[in-house]
């Protein structure tokens, strides 16, 4: 998966009106709370096979600081 | 001797608690969202009765149509004693008029507690130690609630349930699996009243997810980490059930798993690839009643339901603990 693809995704999975970039921060967005997190976890879980725990939750702040939590080498060159 | 399951009656307060009512005590939050992803439309709470009070009326229930004086044994599953001790089954023995040569004994599981409750039944069944098993689950997290734990409170309900098992010529309780975690522990805790920490009135007040209050007094969950636990656990748990029993996933007619929330169970059954007709999820009217959660499913879908053979049907308790509990059940007719 691209990185702009994971972003469409993400942002259609946590159901986010405004555009997202590697730069939001997810805890700023009106629509975030814990059950976006379990949104969040199960989105990362069944494309990449990754589990976030409740501290990787804690620590993601921009779209960026989950790519790192997930692992950059897993996405594909746009 | 083989054992089956003959009965269930649930008993819920009186008291309704709708996403509404919860609306106005929290007005920031979308709880449109909440009742989409979690499936949760109300809950029942206690206003004043125990766990012990909501058991008693299930077993009235239950008592009214089959006779109370055929139970050998008593299996309490609670989280909500009425006392540290003396145990709880005991009490409820002689609040029902139960015969005094019987067994009774409590025991502490919270969402794996049904399925535990059936497995244990089929046991001492199956050694010829008791034939009319009275499967009681009785919890009260309201109680346990801060009240400004939005997230919580909005999930669980309080409630009570009663089961017979009895002795079966016929192998109607299947094989069971058991799985256990206890470095889990603390994220599904409460941690004071019990023999470790004092209840502590001054108890400090933290903060965590969006917004929610818990003290050490009062029920935390770390909500990601159980959702992990349950994502990456549950699934291979139920395979390997299915290979206990010898049976093959098209084979079973229903899913019924602990009710924890509906986004969570519509998880779980994409990643075994179960379909919606086969998978059981119903949580509006009710919420996380805990170890309640799968007796009520399984009286509301065979009492909602035409059979037309004899179907097998897999159960799944997961949670506090960690702690998870699955098995094979065979149904015929409502419960």
């Amino acid at each position: 998966m691209k990185i702009s693809d994971f972003i469409h995704g993400l942002a259609e999975e946590l159901e986010i009106e405004s555009r997202l970039t590697a730069n939001t921060n997810i805890k700023d967005l009106d629509e975030w709370d814990s059950l976006q997190a379990m949104v969040l976890i199960s989105y990362v879980s069944e494309y990449f096979g990754v589990s976030l725990t409740g501290s990787d939750i804690h620590e993601i702040t921009t779209i960026e600081s989950l790519i790192t939590k997930i692992g950059p080498e897993r996405f594909e060159q746009e | 001797m083989e054992a089956e399951l003959v009965a269930i009656e649930y008993f819920l307060p009186e008291k309704c608690l709708t996403n509404e009512e919860l609306s106005l005590e929290f007005p920031d939050y979308d709880f449109h969202n909440f009742e989409k992803k979690v499936g949760i439309k109300k809950r029942y709470i206690v206003d004043g009765e125990t766990a012990l009070d909501l058991a008693i009326k299930a077993c009235d229930k239950l008592f009214k149509r089959i006779d109370k004086s055929s139970i050998d044994y008593i299996l309490y599953c609670t989280q909500s004693p009425e006392y540290i001790l003396p145990t709880t089954a005991c009490i409820l023995q002689n609040k029902l008029g139960l015969n005094k040569n019987i067994g009774a004994i409590d025991f502490n599981l919270g969402c794996s507690g049904y399925t535990y409750g059936l497995s244990l039944s089929k046991s001492l069944i199956a050694s010829n130690q008791a034939k009319n098993v009275l499967l009681i689950t009785a919890e009260t997290y309201s109680r346990f609630l801060h009240p400004k734990d939005r997230s919580n409170r909005a999930i669980f309900g309080d409630g009570a349930t009663a089961s017979l098992i009895s002795c079966s010529k016929s192998r109607k309780i299947g094989d069971f699996l058991f799985g256990t975690d206890g470095s889990g522990h603390d994220n599904l805790i409460i941690k004071n009243g019990a023999s470790k920490y004092q209840f502590d009135s001054d108890a400090k007040e933290f903060i965590y997810g969006t917004d929610n209050v818990y003290t050490d007094n009062t029920l935390y969950m770390n909500g990601p980490e159980i959702f992990n636990f349950t994502g990456e656990v549950i699934p291979n748990f139920t395979r390997q059930i299915l290979i206990k029993n010898q049976v093959e996933i098209n084979q079973i007619d229903q899913f019924i798993f602990h009710q924890a929330n509906a986004f969570m169970l519509e998880f779980l059954r994409k990643k075994l690839k179960v379909s919606r007709d086969n998978f059981f999820i119903d949580l509006e009217d009710g919420g996380n009643t805990v170890s309640c959660t799968i007796p009520i499913a399984l009286k509301n879908y065979s009492n909602s339901h035409d059979f037309q053979k004899t179907e097998e049907i897999i159960v799944v308790g997961f949670g506090v603990g960690l702690s998870w509990c699955g098995g094979s059940i065979f149904l015929n007719k409502g419960l």
